[in-house]
């Protein structure tokens, strides 16, 4: 559905992003992850055609957005980072300016609101002015707004960004329910929220795709880092003695305690060594009970050196 | 583009920046009218209102103009709308007359001095309307102007005072322009500083130094030729080129019931280029 081949911005001298190639297909839901200034947002940009590529093409169902701006657009709905509303306009007049704007015929367009505002559940505010809405529904008004028209294709910029755990888990469902008509592209930093609702990652990182797989392959991948966070009894000098005497551990460093007499500690050990049951073992027997012990999720940061070493590694 | 059209001319009515700008321009227009026509006995409606009022507009038109991009860009909102299936001239276009539209709705409250001074004056209707006519032209352009300006920058403060700024120096152009040199040979110097400019810009944006150089070479032939042939012609050249610009030169026609063409075809085409530039503006940020 989009084809992205040599896709490259330049700000000046600044490269945004540096020639993408990478591929959609109708009725996939892809998401695009990396951290802030990745180029994600501007990758958007560029497929929804509020941004010209330096170099490369993008088309849509084989159309250059370039070439037919306006019949590539009539197919896609956009929810931008910050969701482009008219806050002077009530949540009805809103919409209504978009179907209109969006060429939607006027009969379809009050069936088309009815049903999108049932879907975002935003008809208990559509008399009130946007500006006085909060931030979640701020959100789904904008969700509502890249809906009108029913294009088949959807690009969300962060959709998640600044909502409460409820409103996430709302929106997330409402992503998962949208796949059946629609072709989704979504962007996150965060990769639970990808892996949630997403068939297939493409991670960016600088401008340039650094992965692209479905998120139970990219985790497999990354079963490599070993950290565990330990929470036990006793004096810190005892309890880092203890874990820094295991075979495989390369480091412990201490947190700052949470617990009265209890002491904090994150341990990193080589990457092939489940390390959980000496760890048990040798704090038995400095007799500092165990309080808690996790698996530290790997953050975005982790997964980004991960890769980002790893495919280094091949290049030599 | 009627959408457009539509949102804005709504939100002029929706939004302080509307009603700060009608209010004001009626309330000092007012003044004038009174001191200026009621308190004098003056039933020369021009001279008298129309003159200062266009003065007025002056002042007060960037309050019109300022939001019309700049806010787009500040909420991020110009996403919608460069992401639509609309072309930018329509949205450029819808804009702008929505801006005109709020304007001569303004203007239509003043038909009421008009009026005072039909029923317990002489009123010149010809000259009258004439005036209308040619203060909705000038309008026009410091509109398009303001509009221009506005698509420029993602600030109002600054969208407004640049206007501002540049439309009181359209006022004065015609003041500066009697301070110009008029003899030939300054004529010539600025006709060759002109190519420079046109041949420094080529050249700039081709990155083309046979092209920039090349028209350079036209240019200077053709001022050479024009200077052997005819040299009066350079007589008073800068203001004419100058004079251009005067929107304000072209209105007293109007004001004594002429509508020449010419000066038609000047005000619209004035505001066509301006709002074409607007146009290019947003049209080259997707590219910077």
């Amino acid at each position: 559905m989009i084809r992205a081949e040599g896709l490259t911005k330049r700000y000046g001298r600044h490269v945004a992003i540096d020639h993408l190639d990478f591929s959609i297909d109708k009725g996939e839901i892809l998401g695009f992850l990396g951290p802030n200034g990745a180029g994600k947002t501007t990758t958007m940009n560029i497929i929804t055609g509020y941004l010209s590529a330096s170099e490369g093409r993008i088309t849509v169902d084989g159309i250059d957005v370039l070439e037919q701006p306006e019949e590539v657009k009539r197919h896609i709905g956009y929810l931008p980072e910050q969701p482009p509303l008219y806050v002077d306009m009530t949540v009805s007049e809103y919409l209504s300016f978009v179907g209109q704007i969006k060429k939607v015929p006027k009969g379809q367009m009050k069936l088309d609101m009815e049903k999108i505002m049932d879907l975002v559940k935003i008809h208990d505010v559509q008399k009130r002015l946007i500006k006085n809405l909060s931030k979640g529904y701020k959100q789904r008004v904008g969700l509502a707004q890249a809906l009108i028209g029913n294009p088949r294709l959807l690009i969300l910029d962060e959709p998640t960004v600044g909502l409460d755990p409820k409103q996430i888990i709302e929106i997330r469902n409402l992503i998962k329910e949208l796949r059946q008509d629609h072709t989704i592209v979504l962007s996150s930093h965060i990769l639970p929220e990808v892996s949630a609702v997403c068939e297939r990652v493409l991670i960016i990182s600088k401008g340039a795709i650094v992965a692209t797989d479905t998120p139970e392959n990219l985790s497999r991948r990354l079963v490599g880092s070993n950290r565990l966070a330990v929470r036990a009894r006793g004096s810190e000098s005892a309890v880092t003695k203890a874990l820094s005497g295991i075979k495989g551990v390369k480091n412990v460093t201490v947190q700052s305690p949470a617990e009265e007499g209890a002491c904090d500690v994150l341990v990193e050990a080589d990457t092939d060594r489940d390390i959980r049951e000496d760890v048990f073992s040798s704090l038995v027997t400095a007799s500092a009970p165990i309080l808690l012990m996790r698996p530290m999720d790997l953050s975005l940061e982790d997964i980004f050196l991960h890769l980002t070493t790893s495919e280094q590694e091949v290049d030599q | 583009m009627f959408a457009i059209f539509r949102k804005e001319l709504r939100s002029f009515f929706m939004t302080p920046a509307g009603y700060i700008f009608m209010s004001l321009f009626l309330l000092l227009s007012g003044i004038f009218f009174v001191t200026a026509n009621l308190f004098r006995m003056n039933s020369n409606f021009n001279a008298g209102f129309i003159g200062s009022a266009m003065f007025i507009f002056m002042l007060v038109s960037p309050i019109l103009t300022m939001k019309l991009f700049s806010d787009e860009q500040r909420f991020k909102t110009d996403q919608l709308l460069l992401t639509a299936p609309i072309r930018i001239t329509d949205i450029v276009l819808g804009k702008y007359l929505a801006a005109m539209a709020f304007f001569v709705i303004t203007l239509a409250v003043t038909v009421l001095y008009a009026l005072i001074i039909a029923i317990y004056g002489d009123l010149v209707v010809s000259e009258t309307v004439g005036g209308y006519l040619g203060f909705i032209l000038l309008g026009s352009s410091f509109i398009a102007v303001g509009l221009f300006i506005s698509s420029t920058t993602d600030n109002q403060v600054v969208a407004a005072l640049v206007t501002f700024a540049s439309l009181l120096f359209m006022w004065i152009l015609d003041m500066i322009i009697s301070t110009l040199p008029t003899d030939q040979t300054s004529g010539v110097v600025f006709a060759v500083v002109l190519a420079l400019a046109l041949s420094l810009w080529l050249y700039l944006s081709t990155r083309n130094i046979i092209i920039g150089a090349g028209v350079f070479l036209v240019c200077a032939a053709v001022i050479g030729t024009v200077y052997g042939i005819k040299p009066e012609l350079f007589t008073g050249f800068i203001g004419r080129i100058v004079g251009w610009f005067s929107v304000l030169k072209r209105f007293p026609d109007f004001a004594k019931g002429y509508v020449r063409l010419s000066s038609l075809v000047y005000y619209l085409s004035f505001s066509g280029f301006f709002v074409f530039l607007a146009v290019r503006v947003i049209e080259k940020r997707r590219w910077s």
